[in-house]
């Protein structure tokens, strides 16, 4: 092989030293050489993955300084609003580390920030899929596959913030404690098992901290490995357009445009996480206090991704089921059957649409959110009960910042939450038709002359 | 010589691509590395801004600000690179079939049936393995039952017994006095300031209120005692409103009337606040005379029983 | 401006149009809440002439033509001819709770059907010190307390605020949602005599709080963290409120996945032109 000035190059010559113990330059090649196309759409999981590797990179640091241990102790660092005060060891490391560790709070809010990101970059890329289409056959495993990471994303995230043991999310753990007692028969062994007895305890943090670190983490990367060899090997789907069939896949290589383009918004992702990191305060847990269980304060959310369970918890009136000395106490049907039910629609939708339209075809050319009126119908009606769930969740703040009476607000949103996906579908639906119609007898596409086709 | 830049126009005519076009574009590319390298340039500085800012201590905000303008430059840099100096044709790759061909899946089918067919031959074996295998996979679930405490009478019963005498969280007993017209306190049983079921709202609510039947020796000196947790899903219920003698949880909003024995009046509670059977001992502070009117906090199966 | 550009700037307006409305009507909303609240009877704006009685006489002349309307010319509350009370009676109010209602603009009361709320103060220093002695004068009621933050121990009074006031006040003072549209008032206005006074009233819903609950250090303690919380330690950057994780959510949707998704639609941005093709 002829060698060239390049190839003494020190990158080149450990390149040809791993290939020729494990032989790389085949799979490099094929790697590489990967066509995919370009949309802007196609990036949103992208985001997510971007903001699951900062997740990794600052949490990593953070563990270094973090202490999950629900020992008490009496804090006599820098802050003096809480000198003297009896504080858990988590607490007080959390406290450590936004005011005298360097760069501690601007790693922690880098770090929540892209939390809230992760998850809200998981449900825009999941929108994407269900309203192209593109959960159909042969992508209904990895639609599975991505409806399992975002659950292990939220309850990642709501374990994350409950590290800190400070008092609003402590309160949070109150409602999950009673929430896993409100499941009927094995309610309160579930409740004990999970925080070794009564509520609080004083194993949860700790607990919480393997799941959150270890469990989540690891079972996170493994499933997101399997989504992205998954799609690979089936290759990323595409809208329809001039030279792309159900046969081929239209777009540019992987090295150097893609590569690069990609590589791009990761740091943008990063730069966008940092900025808010730095200029945005989030979850200041100095002005909360430790945990107490006998206080509470008012505005008390939890993060916006669980959001849409505190909402239905605000919404769902005092229902029990009482009988024969036995109770299903209310909170399970907003709380537990309401999350059930919502994430095995998602992970049956595939089959379900398949059965209801009659389609077990393979399809790698995806529809435009119009193209399946009914669909598109469908999704955003489901979206907007989550929205309005999500939106529940803020009702005192919001009777507060626009001085309304909260119970009107709780009214007014349990009729909407039951009024406006209907209304939304319907809108949608007319909306795609519309479009549809318009688009009937115009043109659709362009030939390289220029001349055009007319549908 | 620069490679064309993708996203500046090809000329459709000979008009178009004279020297003035070409000359146009040109400019055009140069002004867009320029500004890439300008990108990458920010980073730089940044970088060594957020050293210095490390270095003297660090401060969040300007750490923030230079971690993004370093992130940022290169992103923006690359993207730039990417979009306007790297080849945009489209290229077409073909799809294959992504099930396996029917040979390849008879031959497996055949290798591997021959291999189960082995197994098949050893019956007692196979049997005998997997009962080994459940056995020992049941008895691998055991320890999950290590993780907390058979859960008993401690989710129906606080510390709270006839004669343990009201404290507040610094653990001091109570007198009436202590309780001005309007007001309220919470309070614990006597050395149980820690215990988180037992966490308890004590009003003086300035007007008679309706006692349940059976309640009507429990509101000494016109002194009213209910459990602080919600019956919802366990949040302090921490917010009372004077002039309406209504306890507020700030959670989900449920109401309970203080006069109606903790009546739940609005919001997704479904059952009253457990009510505390008050006293007064001989030295005149508050003690309870017994437990909770009811388990305290949110409801599980068998609460009732 | 050239035809693309004029397109592109009718484009923007036609998208952005109804969220420019939207936003604006929302601002609308906002200010005249705000312009209501503040709103004051114009009656006691024009000064008195300074009495050369003492303050008890002053104050009584000061009552009789801001108060007496609603409070009867004694003070002992007048009743509409439905027997619906205009006003409660003022004898057993105190120095303190004159003080708290005057010196936060409570009342006189803008809008009698609804609940009283901070607001600019009518009444100047020292006609408020008038009417304070004048009310406090028609009875026993408590009388205004002594407090001193500076004597008061910061993390002490955290606690206290954390264990008595954040339930309704809420951790940052920011306030609360009360049931049928009332609200605990946000604390960023708060003086430590407003603070003090407030405690041992409790004004409107609040319950109120002896000396055997709060005692005088305490006071004084919870009055300092409560002066803290007007400028908190907010080193993490813009407080967003705080709210908590209802505007942060809020923010990473409208800036964080806003802002990513705008830049996603330029990374992958292509004109429409001819493109060539490759086969691989």
């Amino acid at each position: 092989m002829a060698r060239t000035k390049r190839d003494r190059l020190i990158t080149r010559r450990i390149a040809r030293w791993i290939d020729g113990r494990v032989g790389t330059a085949k799979f490099a090649r094929s790697a590489l050489g990967k066509v995919f196309p370009n949309h802007w759409s196609f990036l949103l999981g992208e985001i997510a993955l971007y903001a699951f590797v900062v997740l990794v990179l600052t949490g990593t640091y953070l563990t270094f300084f973090f202490d999950a241990s629900s020992r008490e102790v009496v804090y006599q660092g820098v802050y003096t609003p809480l000198r003297g005060v009896t504080m858990s060891e988590a607490y007080r490391s959390a406290i450590d580390l936004s005011f005298e560790v360097r760069a501690g709070l601007v790693m922690r809010q880098i770090h929540h920030w892209a939390a809230l990101l992760f998850i809200a970059a998981i449900v825009v890329h999941m929108m994407r899929i269900f309203f192209t289409g593109a959960f159909r056959r042969p992508r209904e495993i990895n639609w599975m596959v991505g409806v399992t990471l975002l659950i292990l994303s939220i309850f990642n995230g709501f374990a994350g913030y409950s590290l800190l043991d400070d008092q609003l999310s402590g309160t949070g753990l109150r409602i999950a404690y009673s929430i896993a007692l409100s499941i009927p028969i094995g309610g309160t062994w579930v409740a004990s098992l999970l925080f070794g007895g009564e509520f609080p305890g004083a194993d949860i943090i700790g607990r919480l901290y393997v799941i959150h670190i270890l469990l989540i983490p690891a079972a996170i990367i493994g499933l997101l490995g399997a989504h992205l060899a998954i799609l690979v090997r089936q290759k990323h789907t595409q809208f329809r357009g001039l030279g792309r069939t159900e046969d081929n896949v239209v777009g540019e290589r992987v090295w150097p445009s893609f590569a690069f383009k990609s590589v791009g918004l990761m740091l943008l992702t990063t730069a966008v996480l940092s900025a808010l990191g730095g200029l945005a305060q989030i979850n200041p847990v100095w002005l909360y206090g430790p945990f107490r269980p006998a206080e509470v304060s008012s505005a008390s959310q939890p993060d916006w991704f669980m959001g849409w369970l505190d909402g239905a918890l605000r919404l769902f009136p005092g229902w029990e089921i009482r009988a024969f000395g036995f109770e299903v106490p209310a909170p399970f049907f907003p709380a537990v059957a309401l999350a059930g039910l919502t994430f095995a629609l998602l992970y049956l939708w595939p089959f379900i649409e398949a059965r209801f339209t009659g389609d077990y075809e393979v399809h790698h050319l995806l529809d435009r959110p119009r193209d399946r009126p009914r669909r598109t119908a469908i999704g955003v009606g489901a979206f907007t009960f989550y929205a309005m769930l999500t939106l529940s969740a803020s009702s005192d703040v919001t009777a507060t910042t626009f001085g309304l009476s909260v119970n009107s607000v709780v009214w007014s949103l349990r009729i909407l939450t039951l009024v406006a996906p209907f209304v939304s579908g319907v809108i949608a639906y007319r909306l795609c038709r519309e479009l549809l119609q318009r688009e009937a007898g115009t043109v659709v596409a362009y030939e390289p002359s220029g001349d055009s086709l007319i549908e | 010589m620069t490679a064309p830049d993708p996203q500046v126009p090809i000329p459709t005519s000979a008009a178009e691509d004279d020297a003035h076009g070409r000359a146009e574009r040109a400019a055009i590319g140069r002004r867009r590395e320029r500004f890439a390298a300008l990108s990458f340039a920010v980073s730089v500085v940044a970088a060594i801004g957020l050293g210095v800012v490390y270095w003297r201590g660090g401060q969040p905000q300007l750490e923030g600000v230079f971690l993004a303008l370093g992130f940022g430059g290169l992103g923006v840099g690359f993207i730039v690179w990417a979009k306007h100096f790297m080849p945009h044709e489209e290229v077409t790759e073909e799809r294959h079939s992504l099930a396996s061909t029917d040979e390849e899946m008879t031959l497996f089918r055949e290798e591997f049936e021959r291999g189960e067919q082995v197994l098949e031959r050893r019956g007692l074996l196979l049997k005998a393995a997997g009962a080994a295998l459940a056995a020992l996979g049941a008895a691998l679930i055991f320890p999950i039952r290590s993780l907390g405490p058979r859960p008993g009478k401690g989710l129906k019963s606080t510390p709270f017994r006839a004669g343990v005498r009201l404290v507040t969280e610094a653990n001091e007993p109570i007198k009436p006095a202590d309780l001005v017209t309007g007001g309220v306190l919470t309070v614990f049983p006597e050395d149980h300031t820690n215990a988180a079921d037992a966490s308890t709202v004590l009003i003086r609510p300035g007007t008679a209120v309706k006692p349940r039947p059976g309640r009507e020796t429990w509101t000494p000196d016109g002194v009213v005692a209910y459990s602080k947790l919600c019956t919802h899903v366990g949040c302090p219920v921490g917010l009372y409103q004077a002039e309406e003698h209504l306890l507020l949880c700030p959670c989900h909003q449920s109401t309970f009337d203080v006069l109606d024995g903790a009546r739940p009046v609005f919001g997704p509670a479904a059952r009253s606040l457990p009510q505390l059977p008050l006293g007064i001992d001989a030295d005149g502070y508050f003690v309870s005379l017994g437990d909770f009117s009811g388990p305290t906090g949110a409801g599980f199966w068998d609460r009732d029983r | 401006m050239s035809p693309p550009r004029r397109r592109r700037a009718a484009r923007g307006l036609t998208r952005f149009g109804p969220l420019i409305v939207v936003v604006v009507s929302v601002l609308a909303i906002v200010v005249d809440h705000q312009l209501r609240a503040s709103a004051a009877p114009s009656a006691a704006r024009s000064a008195n002439a300074p009495s050369a009685a003492g303050p008890v006489e002053a104050g009584r002349e000061l009552f009789v033509v801001g108060c007496s309307g609603c409070h009867g010319l004694d003070g002992t509350g007048l009743r509409a001819a439905d027997g619906s009370v205009l006003g409660p009676s003022l004898t057993a109010s105190g120095e303190a709770a004159a003080y708290f209602y005057l010196s936060t603009g409570r009342m006189p009361l803008a809008n009698p059907t609804k609940p009283p709320v901070r607001k600019d103060p009518v009444y100047t220093a020292e006609q408020i010190d008038d009417l304070v002695s004048f009310v406090g004068s028609l009875g026993d009621g408590p009388a205004i307390p002594q407090v001193q933050p500076a004597a008061g121990d910061l993390a002490a009074g955290g606690e206290i605020y954390r264990s008595q006031c954040a339930a309704c006040h809420s951790a940052t003072g920011a306030g609360g949602a009360l049931s049928y549209g009332r609200a605990a008032p946000s604390l960023s206005e708060a003086t430590p005599l407003q603070v003090a006074t407030a405690v041992r009233i409790g004004p409107d819903q609040m319950p109120a709080f002896g000396d055997d609950a709060i005692s005088a250090d305490q006071l004084n303690s919870l009055a300092r963290y409560i002066e803290y919380l007007h400028h908190p330690d907010n080193r993490g950057g813009v407080d967003l409120g705080g709210l908590g994780p209802v505007p942060e959510g809020l923010l990473i949707w409208m800036v964080g996945i806003g802002g990513i998704i705008a830049l996603c639609v330029w990374i992958a941005y292509k004109p429409r032109r001819r493109e060539a093709r490759a086969t691989r």
